[in-house]
């Protein structure tokens, strides 16, 4: 019973830690996302609240916690609560799966820096990316707007497509490493020496393409459409309800798919120690986010596709592509006999 | 407790945070009631149809069958890449099989042109 009550508090401590960090960068994402835009569009940015606009976040969170609330007229209103959590929970869990770090040991007791060491890590990786479109579908279908349903209708179709090609993208890269633990998929790469960007580079652009449509960021924002749609399927939420979108899908989401990205594609916490002791987890943070860096650029740069394009961009070639790759990473898998 | 009852942990606490989000503006949020603001948004006019939710375009309902052909396809590769190394060359011909069969389903939706968004 002790060891139970032992066990459950390290968990607790673990899950309050990833918590606080994982929201409080995506607080300072905002705005750093905000500065980002600002410096490509030829101006400032945020400046005014606080020294360089540091203190930014937090007057937003307290305007959004002040707002009145409201529930449209003639909306379904269990549904419109529910709509959020179906948001936010899985892109939560998402980061239940990543590792931080190899083991270590402290105060004598082996811990292992990620939440939920299970071995279908990737499994779940995909569950909680399906569960996310619930979110959206609830959204707009309950808050009866127009806006609103179409931007839920669009979204839910980019998610299905990707999905797919996603799951077809990483299975490449799993033949390599024989596991879709994420722990073990960091350690074979880490044992052989070779990230797996090299053997499977098709896999990793498209991957980098599914990311983008998962998480709503441009090019594939169609859901959003701020000139047509008004932001979509969230149109009609206000205060924190309507903050618990654009942080579950462009803020979490993002951080947890390019984590996910460098385990499958970067080695995971693999680098020279040339940090110290915490080298492994500057390695990891400086890859994720060199990718989260990534993304920002690409959403103020570019402009945006059409629904029409997106579905038959997923459909017609990068789904062909995803299977031509599996077959082919099968096929090489066979004949070299693996490692 | 570091398998499936730590992810059970961490999916009680994502909840209570994101039932705080939902209520937070109940609890501190000003009120002040106006006969108009729970509008739904349509560029300020009064509803010409109170019911938003009306047709919509049967594309997404041909994607939707789409996914239900790849979505568990891909569902029965993933254990299959997993052993792939151990079943060798049979289980490389039967997933070739496997995928060439669906392939054609899906060769199948793209001649009907259930793909082309613009009809």
């Amino acid at each position: 019973m002790a060891e139970f009550g032992i066990a459950l508090i390290a968990t607790l401590i673990k899950v309050g830690v990833l918590v606080g960090v994982v929201l409080g960068v995506s607080a300072y994402l905002t705005w750093f996302e905000r500065k980002l835009a600002g410096h490509i569009q030829a101006r400032l940015g945020p400046n005014v609240v606080g020294p360089f606009g540091l203190l930014q976040p937090l007057a937003d969170a307290i305007k959004l916690a002040t707002k009145e609330p409201i529930v449209p007229k003639g909306a379904d209103v269990p549904v419109f609560y529910l709509a959020i959590a179906m948001a936010l929970v899985p892109s939560l869990l998402l980061f239940s799966v990543i590792p931080f770090g190899p083991e270590f040991t402290l105060f004598g007791k082996e811990i292992k820096p990620l939440i939920s060491d299970v071995n279908i890590g990737i499994l779940i990786v995909f569950a909680m990316g399906s569960l996310a479109v619930y979110g959206t579908i609830f959204s707009g279908w309950a808050s009866n707007s127009k806006y609103a349903f179409i931007g839920s209708l669009r979204k839910a179709s980019v998610i299905i497509a990707y999905e797919v090609v996603l799951g077809f993208a990483v299975l490449g890269v799993i033949l390599l490493a024989g596991t879709i633990s994420t722990v073990e998929i960091v350690e074979s790469q880490i044992k052989s020496g070779v990230w797996y960007i090299l053997y499977q580079p098709v896999a990793f652009v498209l991957f980098l393409f599914c990311m983008l449509a998962e998480s709503g960021r441009v090019p594939f924002d169609i859901q959003e459409a701020e000139a047509e749609l008004v932001t979509g399927y969230n149109v009609e939420y206000g205060g924190m309800k309507f903050g618990a979108f654009p942080l579950a899908e462009w803020y979490l989401n993002v951080i947890a798919l390019s984590a996910i990205a460098v385990i499958l594609f970067f080695g995971g916490w693999s680098g020279p120690a040339i940090f110290g002791a915490f080298s492994p987890y500057i390695w990891f943070l400086l890859k994720t986010f060199s990718l989260v860096f990534f993304v920002l650029w690409l959403h103020w740069t570019l402009p945006r596709f059409q629904a029409k394009d997106i579905t038959e961009i997923a459909w017609k070639i990068m789904l062909p592509l995803a299977l031509a790759n599996l077959i082919v990473t099968a096929v090489v898998v066979y004949v070299l006999g693996g490692k | 407790m570091d398998g499936y009852g730590a992810l059970l942990v961490f999916l009680i606490v994502a909840i209570v945070i994101a039932l705080a989000q939902t209520f937070l503006n109940e609890l501190i949020g000003v009120k002040r009631k106006d006969p108009h603001q729970d509008y739904p948004y349509e560029c300020g006019v009064p509803l010409y149809d109170p019911e938003a939710r009306g047709t919509f375009k049967q594309g997404y309902y041909l994607l939707g069958l789409l996914l239900i052909l790849f979505d568990i396809e891909a569902a029965y590769l993933f254990p299959w890449a997993v052993v792939f190394r151990d079943i060798g060359l049979y289980g490389l011909i039967e997933a070739v099989l496997f995928i060439f069969i669906l392939s054609l389903g899906f060769v199948y939706a793209w001649k009907k042109g259930a793909l082309k968004w613009q009809t």
